[in-house]
C-alpha cells in the first residue's frame, strides 16, 4: 500500500515537523518574531477557525478567495479557449491577433494591479479582471497550440467524411486539442492563484490574502503561517479537482498517460 | 460512374518559381471499378496523386477529374483509407465508423444497420465500443477500412495502407482486401511501393518514375490474372508461386530499378 | 482547418490591421472621453510620459534608475535560484533516494503560491533587498528544479548503461553524461525560470519595496497618476520580453552547437 518511496516521503516529512518544532520551541534558535513555532500555528489556526480574524473566519476569508479565483478562471477559459481554438484555426486570425498578443503577453499580470485598481477599486472587480488578464494568456496560448498540433490526417479524415463546420469543431478539433487545453487550463488555475493572493495582499477587505496582509502588520508569524498553508491547500484542493475533471474528459488519451 | 482521371496534371511545391516540382504530366485514366495500383520510388509523388483525387492538394496544372467533374475538395464519394489511420482516438470504433453516416444525415435506424454490416463485414463485431489504443495496427486498420466502406463511395483511395503494419498482419489484410474487391469492386486507386502487393491486389500497375514524378508504363495485371486463373488459389504465397505472378514482379522491379540512378539510392 | 500558411505579405497585412486597430480603439475611447482620460489616457499620453520618465525622477528616481534598481534584485534571485535548483535537480535525477526525500517537501511547498512568501519577507527584511530576492527565488526555484530532475532522469537508459559497464563513477556520471544529456532542458527550464522571476519581482516590488518599478507603479496609482501607471507596465513589458528574446536565442545558439535542429 505505502511502498518504500511512501514511507521515505513520510519520514522526511517528519523529519522537517521535528525540525521545526526543534528549532522554534526546544531550542528557541529561532525566535517567535520570525517564524512561528508549531503551538504559534496551532494557536493562530485555532483563533481564525473559532473567533476569526481580520473581519472573518478562515472558513469566511476561504470562501471569498475561491469565490474569486473561481469567477476569474472560469471568465478567462470562457474567452481564451475560444480565441485560442479560433486563431489555431484561422490563419487570418491569428495574423491579426497575434501582433496585439505580443504586446500584452510580456506585462506580467501582476503589473496590472495597479491600474485595476485605479479602474475599479478595491471590490471584487478589480480582483477578477487581474485574475482574467493572468488566466487568459495560458489558455489562450495552449488551445492555440493544441490545434496546430493535430495530426494533419485526422483533420483530412473528417474532411474527408463531410464533416461539416459546427460537427468539426465540436467532435474533431476539440477533443484533439484537448489534452493541450488542459495543460493550459492548469497554467490558468496556477496564475489564478497567484493572482488572486498578490491582488489581495496589495487592496481588499476581505479573503485570504488580506488575512496575510494583517497578519504582516500585525506582526503575527503565526498567522502569516496559518495564511500560507490555506493558498497551499487551497490550491492544490482545487488543482486535484481540476485533475479528476481532465481525467474524465480524456479518458481516451492512453498515450498521453504521464 | 467512378472513373478518375489525370490530365495533363503537374504539381510543384513551394514558390511558383523555384519550387519543387513533384509531378510533371501525368496522365492516366481509370475506369469505373478498376483497382488501379501505383508503384514507384520513394518520393517520386505517387501519394500526391491519390492526394489530388481526395481534393487535398490542387494540380498546379492540368485537370484531375472524377466522373468528368473537376475535384475541388474532400468528401465521402472518395474515401480515403490512410497509412497512419487516421482513427479518431477518443471515438469508439463504432463512432468513428458512424461519423460519415450522420454526416450524411441518415436516419438512425439506417446508420445502425449500415455500422452493423460495416463491422461484421471486417469482423469488427466484438470491439465495436473499444477505443483505438485499445486495438493492434491490423484492427485499427480494419476500422479504417470499414469507416470507407461504410459510406458506399465510388471511389476508394488507399495510400499505403498496410505499411505501418508487420508483416504477417499485412498478408492477412491483401487476402481481405482481395476478398472485398471480387465481392464488392469499385474504383480503387491504391499506392504501395511494395511491388507485390501491387501486382497481387491490382487490375492494373502504374509504375512511376523518380521526381520530378511521371508514368513511366502501366502494366496489365487483370488479364495476366483471368488467363493463369489466379483467383483459384486462395493463399497469397500460393499465387506468388506462380511463374506468371514472378514473371509480371520482375518486369515491375526492373523498370524500377532503371528509377534508382547511379547511387542505387 | 486552413493547413496552409499565410504568404508573409498576407501575413504582415493583417497583423497591422489588428494592431491599427487595437490602438485606433485605445485612442478613441480615451479621446471621445467614453472612458475617462484620467483612467484611460490615451496611447500618446502614455508614449509622452514613458519619454519623460528617462530622465526625470519620480518616486525617487528615473525610470531607467528603478529598472536597474529591479534587474538587480531580480539577477540574484534568478542566479540563486539556478544555483541551488539545478544542481539539485540533477542530484535528485541521479540518486533515486534524495528524490525520494526531497520530492513530498517540493510537492508540498509548491502549491503556495511565490507571492504568499510576501508577509514573511516584509517580517525578516523589511524593505531591504532580501525580500524581493526571496519572492523571485521563490517564483524561479521550481522551473529550474523540475527541468534538471526531469532532464536527468529521463537520460536516455542506454546512455546510462553503456557509462555504467565503461565503469563511470558518480561524479563523472552526473558531469559527463547527465549534465550534457539534461542541457536542453535546464536551459528550457531557465528560460521558463526566467520568465516566472520577472512576474514574481513585480509582485514583490507592489509591496515590499522602496525602489524599483513596482514601486514606482504603486506610488503612480496611491497618487492617481495613470500614464506613470502604464508607462511602468510598458517598461516592465520591454523588459521581461528584451530578456526572454535573449534566452531565446541563446537556447537556439546552444542547440545549433549541439547538433540538434534549432
Amino acid at each position: 500500500m505505502i511502498g518504500r518511496r511512501g514511507w521515505v516521503g513520510l519520514g522526511s516529512v517528519a523529519a522537517v515537523l521535528l525540525l521545526w518544532f526543534g528549532l522554534t520551541t526546544a531550542t528557541g534558535f529561532v525566535s517567535p518574531g520570525r517564524f512561528p513555532s508549531p503551538a504559534d500555528f496551532w494557536l493562530s489556526l485555532n483563533q481564525i477557525s473559532t473567533r476569526g480574524y481580520a473581519g472573518g473566519g478562515l472558513a469566511a476569508h476561504a470562501l471569498q478567495s475561491v469565490k474569486l479565483v473561481a469567477m476569474g478562471f472560469v471568465v478567462a477559459i470562457a474567452t481564451g479557449v475560444p480565441l485560442g481554438l479560433w486563431m489555431g484555426w484561422d490563419r487570418r486570425a491569428e495574423a491579426a491577433i497575434n501582433p496585439i498578443f505580443l504586446i500584452i503577453r510580456p506585462i506580467p499580470p501582476l503589473a496590472w494591479i495597479p491600474l485595476a485598481i485605479l479602474w475599479l477599486g478595491l471590490g471584487d472587480g478589480a480582483k477578477i479582471m487581474v485574475i482574467w488578464f493572468a488566466a487568459f494568456v495560458p489558455s489562450v496560448i495552449n488551445s492555440f497550440a493544441g490545434v496546430r498540433n493535430i495530426d494533419r490526417p485526422i483533420i483530412e479524415a473528417a474532411q474527408m467524411l463531410g464533416t461539416p463546420r459546427w460537427r468539426m469543431v465540436t467532435e474533431v478539433i476539440a477533443p484533439a486539442a484537448a489534452p493541450m487545453i488542459f495543460t493550459g487550463l492548469r497554467l490558468s488555475l496556477q496564475a489564478s492563484w497567484t493572482t488572486l493572493v498578490a491582488a489581495e495582499l496589495v487592496g481588499a477587505l476581505a479573503g485570504i490574502g488580506f488575512v496575510l496582509n494583517m497578519a504582516q502588520q500585525d506582526i503575527y508569524p503565526g498567522m502569516i503561517l496559518v495564511g500560507m498553508v490555506t493558498v497551499g491547500v487551497l490550491g492544490w484542493a482545487t488543482t486535484y479537482a481540476l485533475g479528476r475533471v481532465e481525467r474524465r474528459a480524456l479518458a481516451w488519451n492512453v498515450a498521453g498517460r504521464d | 460512374m467512378g472513373s478518375i482521371r489525370f490530365d495533363k496534371v503537374d504539381k510543384v511545391f513551394g514558390p511558383v518559381s523555384g519550387g519543387v516540382k513533384a509531378l510533371d504530366d501525368i496522365n492516366l485514366e481509370i475506369a469505373d471499378k478498376e483497382f488501379v495500383a501505383i508503384v514507384g520510388p520513394s518520393g517520386c509523388g505517387k501519394t500526391t496523386c491519390l492526394r489530388m483525387v481526395a481534393g487535398f492538394e490542387p494540380p498546379s496544372a492540368g485537370i484531375v477529374s472524377v466522373n468528368g467533374k473537376a475535384v475541388t475538395e474532400p468528401g465521402p464519394d472518395r474515401a480515403v483509407v490512410f497509412q497512419q489511420f487516421a482513427l479518431f482516438p477518443w471515438k469508439t470504433v463504432r463512432e468513428n465508423i458512424e461519423l460519415g453516416l450522420r454526416n450524411k444525415n441518415l436516419p438512425k435506424a439506417e446508420r445502425d444497420g449500415l455500422v452493423a454490416g460495416a463491422l461484421k463485414l471486417m469482423n469488427l463485431e466484438s470491439h465495436a465500443d473499444a477505443f483505438p489504443h485499445q486495438l493492434s495496427g491490423g484492427m485499427q486498420q480494419r476500422v479504417a477500412i470499414a469507416r470507407a466502406y461504410v459510406l458506399d463511395p465510388e471511389v476508394l483511395l488507399m495510400d499505403e495502407p498496410f505499411g505501418a503494419l508487420d508483416a504477417q498482419t499485412r498478408v492477412v489484410m491483401q487476402e481481405e482486401l482481395v476478398r472485398l474487391a471480387r465481392v464488392n469492386p469499385r474504383t480503387v486507386l491504391f499506392i504501395t511501393h511494395a511491388v507485390e502487393e501491387a501486382v497481387y491486389l491490382a487490375d492494373r500497375v502504374a509504375i512511376m518514375t523518380r521526381r520530378p514524378g511521371r508514368i513511366k508504363e502501366v502494366l496489365d495485371i487483370r488479364s495476366v490474372r483471368q488467363a493463369e486463373s489466379w483467383d483459384r488459389h486462395e493463399r497469397i504465397e500460393d499465387v506468388m508461386d506462380l511463374e506468371s505472378f514472378v514473371h509480371l514482379r520482375t518486369q515491375i522491379w526492373k523498370s524500377l530499378r532503371e528509377e534508382k540512378g547511379a547511387h542505387g539510392v | 482547418m486552413q493547413t496552409i500558411p499565410l504568404r508573409l505579405s498576407e501575413k504582415w497585412a493583417w497583423g497591422a490591421l489588428g494592431l491599427v486597430g487595437f490602438i485606433g480603439l485605445w485612442a478613441s475611447l480615451s479621446a471621445f472621453g467614453i472612458v475617462p482620460r484620467q483612467f484611460l489616457p490615451s496611447p500618446l499620453d502614455v508614449l509622452t510620459r514613458f519619454i519623460h520618465l528617462l530622465t526625470n525622477p519620480f518616486a525617487g528616481a528615473t525610470l531607467p534608475q528603478h529598472l536597474a534598481s529591479s534587474f538587480q534584485r531580480y539577477a540574484y534571485g534568478v542566479l540563486l535560484a539556478a544555483f541551488i535548483g539545478v544542481p539539485l535537480g540533477l542530484l535528485m535525477g541521479w540518486f533515486r533516494w534524495l528524490d525520494d526525500v526531497v520530492t513530498p517537501l517540493f510537492d508540498g511547498l509548491r502549491f503556495i503560491a511565490p507571492i504568499a512568501w510576501v508577509p514573511f519577507a516584509a517580517l525578516w527584511f523589511g524593505v531591504g533587498i532580501g525580500g524581493p530576492i526571496l519572492i523571485i527565488f521563490a517564483g524561479a526555484f521550481p522551473p529550474c528544479l523540475i527541468n534538471a530532475y526531469r532532464g536527468a532522469r529521463f537520460v536516455e537508459p542506454r546512455l546510462i548503461e553503456a557509462a555504467r559497464m565503461l565503469g563511470t563513477g558518480h561524479l563523472r556520471m552526473i558531469l559527463e553524461i547527465l549534465l550534457p544529456a539534461a542541457t536542453p532542458s535546464i536551459v528550457s527550464g531557465l528560460r521558463v525560470s526566467a520568465g516566472l522571476g520577472w512576474q514574481s519581482l513585480v509582485g514583490a516590488e507592489l509591496i515590499v519595496a522602496a525602489a524599483g518599478v513596482g514601486f514606482m507603479m504603486v506610488q503612480a496609482q496611491a497618487n492617481v497618476a495613470t500614464p506613470t501607471v502604464m508607462a511602468g507596465m510598458v517598461a516592465i513589458g520591454l523588459v521581461g520580453m528584451a530578456i526572454d528574446v535573449m534566452l531565446r536565442q541563446g537556447e537556439a545558439w546552444l542547440r545549433r552547437r549541439r547538433g540538434l535542429q534549432a
